[in-house]
């Protein structure tokens, strides 16, 4: 407790306090403007904004001043959750201008919810290139509710379950096929071994000697391998005939290519020889052409003569 | 109906006159709150006496307290906001810790303290100085001397208390919201963003008016109701029951009711 002799009526205080008391209120009245200025700030209030509409079927989870993020970075907050004429859930969501340019036209939104903690409201945008989202649009938003699928979960383990304890029943087929193979495993363990389980004892002989036979054929068949192997690969065999044929086939190959270059040669010459006789054709067509001349006048010359012959037995000139 | 034994009559007539006597404490408290909040809201009570006054009690009731009470916050901050960002860790609930930081503290705990701390070193202390006024003449002197000793001494200890109360809760919740951030992401200046994000996610308007509302309730309560005990109690009760004791009792009722007011206002 204070002195009491200063509570009774003081003197006037000194200036000092007055100015002490003005500097106490003026930082409460800083610290109170500055709060309430910085709230306003991180409300939004000095930010510009563009509004975005989501429609969903169900707002359940969604909550005003929730944000909705875009790879992880909140860039809107749900401003109001309202009931459309229609029964849908219209989520009316404040984007900051400056954020808006990572939503197009063709950006997707989903309300997610969680087990654990509140729904999630994401925008993703594919095609960065895509006209910018208008302001006030209207676009769906796509739901993905883990408490929704917990009940089909339920259900389909439930299912496996019951198939399950049919499986493992007494009298399930699959009690029945173990039972058989138990019995099986047991005659597996008899003095006849895996045998006894193939059969009676008739059976079990015939495979016996099947066996036998079948060992007697596989020996003779190993002796026709080891013969194919001699004369397959043997000093006479026939991978060595087959390879001189091989080298001869190349030496008439060779020959073959020296006739055909001859051929060639040959080919040549007559190509040259026809050229000559096309010469001469066109030669002998001008021959012909001043025989077929000279033949006309020695006609011309003939018939001159007969006409101008006395002793022409008939002279009288007839036309032809 | 067999008679009814005379001790049992008389428990019966004592809790009737014990409740009596606390409707009537309670009442005289209410009125003296009427009275004073109508003397501070009267023109003519500020005068240039009272303003004096007022200025010393301010400087003498709040300054010296003002530093290390931020230090004392600052030490109960870190160590809440250590244990629960450490616990939301474990738990994989990072994403909330902030958040629930912020709740806890800003709107929960350090608006009570603060009060609290208002109350136990200056509106009770003052409560007691206006007691031992009376008790030691001082009162009477005055009044016989022409001065009203509503004025000169009531009222400025009761403002400069309310005043106490509101600069203690409005230090520690910005230095609540300054040492958060730095326990989070440290001395940088990249988180700012996302922490005003978070700050502004939990502050929405219904949350700030309650939190406005407590605080200003919190500290009209702990400004007048010390003082108004010790002034409504009649000279022969205060023999039986001290008048600080009983005051600091109605205080923290009215506290709790405060309390939870808040909570049923914030969270319903």
């Amino acid at each position: 407790m204070k002195d009491l002799t200063a509570a009774a009526p003081a003197p006037a205080p000194p200036d000092p306090l007055q100015f002490k008391a003005a500097l106490l209120l003026a930082l409460f009245v800083l610290l109170i403007a500055g709060t309430a200025l910085y709230l306003m700030y991180a409300r939004g209030a000095f930010e510009a904004t563009q509004r975005l509409v989501l429609v969903a079927d169900d707002s359940e989870g969604v909550s005003v001043g929730m944000d909705m993020t875009f790879a992880g970075f909140p860039i809107g907050r749900v401003r109001r959750v309202e009931l459309a004429d229609d029964g849908s859930a219209r989520i009316v969501i404040d984007v900051p201008r400056k954020d808006a340019r990572w939503l197009r036209t063709s950006s997707m939104f989903t309300l997610v919810r969680s087990l654990v903690g509140g729904a999630t409201l994401r925008a993703y945008t594919g095609v960065p290139s895509d006209p910018p989202l208008l302001d006030g649009a209207e676009r769906k938003v796509l739901i993905g509710d883990t408490a929704a699928e917990l009940p089909r979960l339920v259900a389909s383990a439930r299912e496996l379950l019951q198939n399950l304890a049919q499986l493992s029943a007494p009298d399930a087929a699959l009690a029945t096929s173990l039972a058989n193979l138990q019995a099986l495993s047991e005659k597996a363990k008899g003095p006849r071994g895996a045998l006894g389980m193939l059969g009676s004892d008739a059976d079990a002989k015939q495979i016996s000697a099947a066996l036998a036979r079948t060992n007697a054929l596989l020996a003779r068949l190993d002796g026709m391998a080891a013969k194919a192997d001699t004369q397959v690969l043997g000093p006479d065999g026939l991978v060595r005939e087959g390879r001189s044929a091989v080298v001869q086939l190349g030496g008439l190959l060779a020959d073959a290519r020296a006739s055909l270059k001859r051929v060639d040669a040959l080919l040549a010459e007559a190509q040259a020889v026809a050229g000559n006789a096309r010469a001469a054709t066109n030669d002998l067509g001008a021959l012909r052409g001043e025989v077929d001349a000279t033949v006309r006048k020695v006609e011309q010359l003939v018939d001159e003569v007969n006409r101008k012959w006395p002793f022409a037995r008939d002279t009288e000139l007839k036309l032809r | 109906m067999p008679p009814v034994p005379s001790t049992a009559r008389q428990a019966a007539a004592q809790a009737a006159s014990t409740a009596r006597q606390a409707v009537a404490g309670w009442w005289g408290i209410v009125r003296l709150g009427a009275q004073l909040l109508e003397l501070a809201s009267t023109r003519s009570t500020w005068g240039r006496e009272t303003w004096r006054t007022l200025a010393q009690h301010i400087v003498q009731d709040t300054a010296p307290m003002l530093t290390w009470f931020t230090v004392l916050t600052t030490l109960i901050s870190v160590v809440v906001i250590r244990i629960v960002i450490v616990t939301a860790l474990s738990y994989g609930l990072t994403q909330y810790a902030l958040e629930m930081v912020v709740r806890v503290l800003v709107l929960e705990l350090i608006p009570l303290t603060a009060a609290l701390f208002a109350a136990l070193r200056c509106t009770i202390p003052n409560a007691a100085e206006v007691l031992a006024l009376r008790t030691q003449g001082h009162w009477a002197a005055a009044v016989e001397a022409g001065s009203d000793p509503w004025r000169t001494e009531v009222l400025p200890r009761m403002v400069s208390g309310l005043f106490s109360a509101l600069m203690l809760a409005a230090v520690s919740c910005v230095v609540t919201l300054v040492v958060a951030y730095l326990s989070v992401y440290g001395p940088v200046v990249s988180g700012l963003e996302g922490y005003t994000r978070i700050v502004g996610h939990v502050f929405n308007p219904a949350v700030s008016l309650i939190l406005g509302l407590k605080i200003a309730f919190l500290g009209v309560a702990v400004a007048l109701v010390p003082m108004a005990s010790v002034l409504s109690a009649a000279p022969a009760r205060r023999r039986s029951t001290s008048p600080e004791l009983s005051g600091l009792v109605r205080m923290f009722v009215v506290i709790l009711l405060i309390e939870v007011a808040s909570l049923v206002g914030n969270y319903y």
